[in-house]
């Protein structure tokens, strides 16, 4: 079984090193350097500035830890078809979980480590500490995640009667008050709480797992949504098939539908319309980029900068809104109903019109409101609008004909 | 004569899954087709509903090809897919109201027909669901509901009688029975051969990308004298002959 997850580990670390590749390209690695950089100076400046005795220092530090301690999820590669092929296999599934943790542990075990080496300065600023009772705040952190990821562990397992053992209250509870004594007592004492509460869930663990089951579904589904948030994360730099979002009603925007009639012209407006409001993975990504834009967009002032930037974002909108158009390709219906291709063209011009002149607005508006400069506003609005109309109406158009060539 | 398909090649890649296919449906006729596993039957289908283009070969609807228009070609057409697959964003009155768009029905006249047979299915309670809501046999009585709104004159079904409880059975073989009635052809895939022979008018055999047989039960029963009764013993002793 510690074979079965060594080899899928090493699928797994195979995909993810395929797509880290695509997400650390060049231009985000230079971006990511100077975002470190100047976080860095800001933090040292800070430090400058800081005098022993803060009330708050501490509560900053309770939190950061607190809230590190949650970060590294138990990785367990469970596929959803294990239920049926390794259901014979249950008892020894727990060496394969005890290997999952082994391995969960080492991301999660970095980050602690590299939060708590950051947050050092701080508390031997603020705080006064030695570097012993520094160490110790480590060791502690680390027994702490230890005790989570075991608790992890036990959870995948069934209890009869009682609550799931890594419910988040305890998860956080359990945290908060050992990281509090360690802060404001002495950091030696969380240790001996982490290494009780360790020793206690080993102690129950040694105890329950042979007699209980394995939660299945549930452990396939955390691992789906575990995996789901990685994919979505690489979605932002480069397209992962295995991205579907979920759907809400969203039924508050209902009267967005309003203005398409139900006219067999309209069909694919119909269509798209509420998919794109209802789905959350487009609809998702137009409005997380509008609003960073429009963010940037307001500290970001002079004459030509806010021009570029606009026209920068109304492009990454535009060109992240083209799969759309495939997104029913996998619907029978999208095949077989009587409908010209060239009105599901039309539709989807449409529809990339609306939604790109809408963001442009929103920022023309930002960078109005920012600049307070006729020009500025003028040159924006006069690039906004035929940028808006060569994507929608030129570019989009071109480039679903020849994907829609190529595949036929 | 409704449907013809007239010496197709054809399949998913240059390697052809079937190999010279003719037969034809009638108006207000229902044919079966039958074959294993990986007898072409789905590509068959797949080739009708104009999803692949055949290599060689025409397939013809009341005198139109999908070539020469496809609009009017797949306005005649109404299909229900072995495994249903909605639209996920949408409420099953959306489904149907996007049915009625498409095929450019009468809106009022067309939910008059929707309220009945979401009635016949038991969904009428259900329409503001999204399919993630919904059974696989519920997804799939969806799009015979979809199906039936259309009005079409070929109804092509891919393994209707699994995953439908047998009420639901009873009542779609009830609609095609309707449907026949006023002239429409039903092209229906099954493996249930028992209650194809009972219900099919036709039936045409496929084994390994051909058409090894077709025609009424007495006519297979004639040609193959020794084979016996029912059409699940025919079957059977066609693919006999081959594994031989």
């Amino acid at each position: 079984m510690t074979d079965l997850f060594k080899s899928r580990l090493q699928r797994h670390l195979r995909e993810m090193a395929k797509y880290l590749r695509l997400v650390f390209n060049d231009f985000f690695v230079f971006a990511l350097m100077f975002l470190l950089g100047g976080l860095g100076y800001g933090y040292s400046n800070v430090l400058k500035q800081l005098k022993m005795g803060l009330w708050w220092a501490p509560v900053v530090v309770v939190l950061v830890l607190l809230v590190t301690l949650q970060v590294g999820r138990f990785a367990t590669l469970i596929e959803d078809a294990d239920r049926v092929f390794l259901l014979p296999k249950e008892r020894a599934m727990h060496a394969y979980l005890v290997a999952a943790r082994r391995y969960s542990q080492g991301l999660a075990q970095t980050t602690q480590v590299i939060v708590v080496f950051l947050l050092a300065p701080f508390l031997r600023v603020a705080l006064g500490w030695s570097v012993p009772q520094i160490v110790g705040l480590l060791v502690a952190q680390v027994i702490l995640k230890d005790t989570l990821l075991r608790l992890d562990l036990a959870s995948a397992y069934q209890v009869t009667g009682q609550r799931r053992m890594n419910e988040w209250p305890i998860k956080w509870v359990l945290g908060l008050v050992a990281l509090a004594v360690g802060v404001w007592l002495t950091p030696y004492a969380a240790i001996v709480l982490a290494i009780l509460a360790d020793g206690a869930v080993a102690v129950w663990m040694q105890r329950h797992w042979q007699q209980q089951q394995i939660r299945w579904r549930e452990q396939i589904k955390i691992e789906d949504n575990r995996m789901l948030g990685i994919y979505r994360f690489f979605n932002l730099f480069t397209e992962v098939p295995m991205v579907e979002g979920t759907i809400k009603r969203r039924r508050y925007l209902d009267w967005l539908f309003k203005p398409i009639k139900s006219t067999h012209e309209q069909t694919y407006a119909y269509l798209f319309s509420r998919g794109m409001v209802r789905g959350t993975d487009f609809s998702g990504l137009v409005v997380r980029l509008t609003v960073i834009g429009m963010l940037l967009l307001y500290f970001v002032r002079g004459e030509w900068l806010p021009v570029f930037l606009a026209a920068l974002f109304i492009y990454l909108i535009g060109f992240q809104l083209l799969p759309f158009f495939q997104q029913y390709d996998d619907v029978v219906f999208t095949h077989i109903y009587p409908i010209a291709p060239e009105l599901r063209l039309k539709s989807f011009e449409h529809l990339v019109t609306l939604i790109l002149g809408v963001a442009a607005l929103l920022m023309w508006l930002v960078i109005v409101v920012a600049n307070l400069s006729l020009m500025t506003a003028g040159i924006a609005l006069i690039v906004e609008l035929v940028e808006v109309w060569y994507l929608a109406r030129i570019y989009t158009p071109q480039r679903l004909a020849r994907a829609m060539k190529n595949k036929a | 004569m409704a449907l013809e398909v007239s010496h197709v090649v054809g399949g998913y890649s240059q390697i052809p899954v079937l190999k010279d296919i003719s037969f034809d449906v009638r108006d207000g006729e229902l044919v079966g087709l039958i074959g294993l596993n990986g007898a072409g039957k789905s590509t068959t289908i797949n080739h009708v509903i104009g999803l692949l283009t055949p290599h060689k070969g025409t397939i013809t609807l009341n005198g139109v090809t999908i070539d020469q228009d496809s609009q009017a070609y797949k306005q005649q057409i109404a299909y229900i897919p072995e495994t249903p697959v909605l639209y996920q964003e949408l409420t099953l009155r959306e489904h149907l109201e996007m049915t009625m768009m498409a095929y450019d029905l009468d809106q009022k006249q067309a939910w008059e027909t929707a309220h009945d047979l979401l009635k016949i299915f038991r969904l009428d309670n259900k329409l503001d669901w999204f399919p993630a809501n919904f059974s696989k046999g519920m997804k799939q009585k969806v799009m015979i509901v979809c199906a039936f709104l259309t009005q079409a004159k070929l109804y092509i079904i891919d393994e209707p009688f699994l995953g439908l409880d047998p009420l639901a059975v009873n009542d779609l073989l009830n609609l095609i029975e309707q449907r026949k009635k006023t002239g429409a052809s039903i092209l229906m895939s099954t493996h249930v051969l028992d209650t194809a022979q009972r219900y099919c008018d036709r039936f045409v055999l496929l084994h390994d990308g051909q058409v090894k047989t077709e025609g009424t039960l007495s006519e297979l029963q004639a040609a193959l004298p020794e084979a016996g009764e029912s059409l699940n013993d025919i079957y059977l002793s066609m693919t006999k002959v081959d594994r031989a």
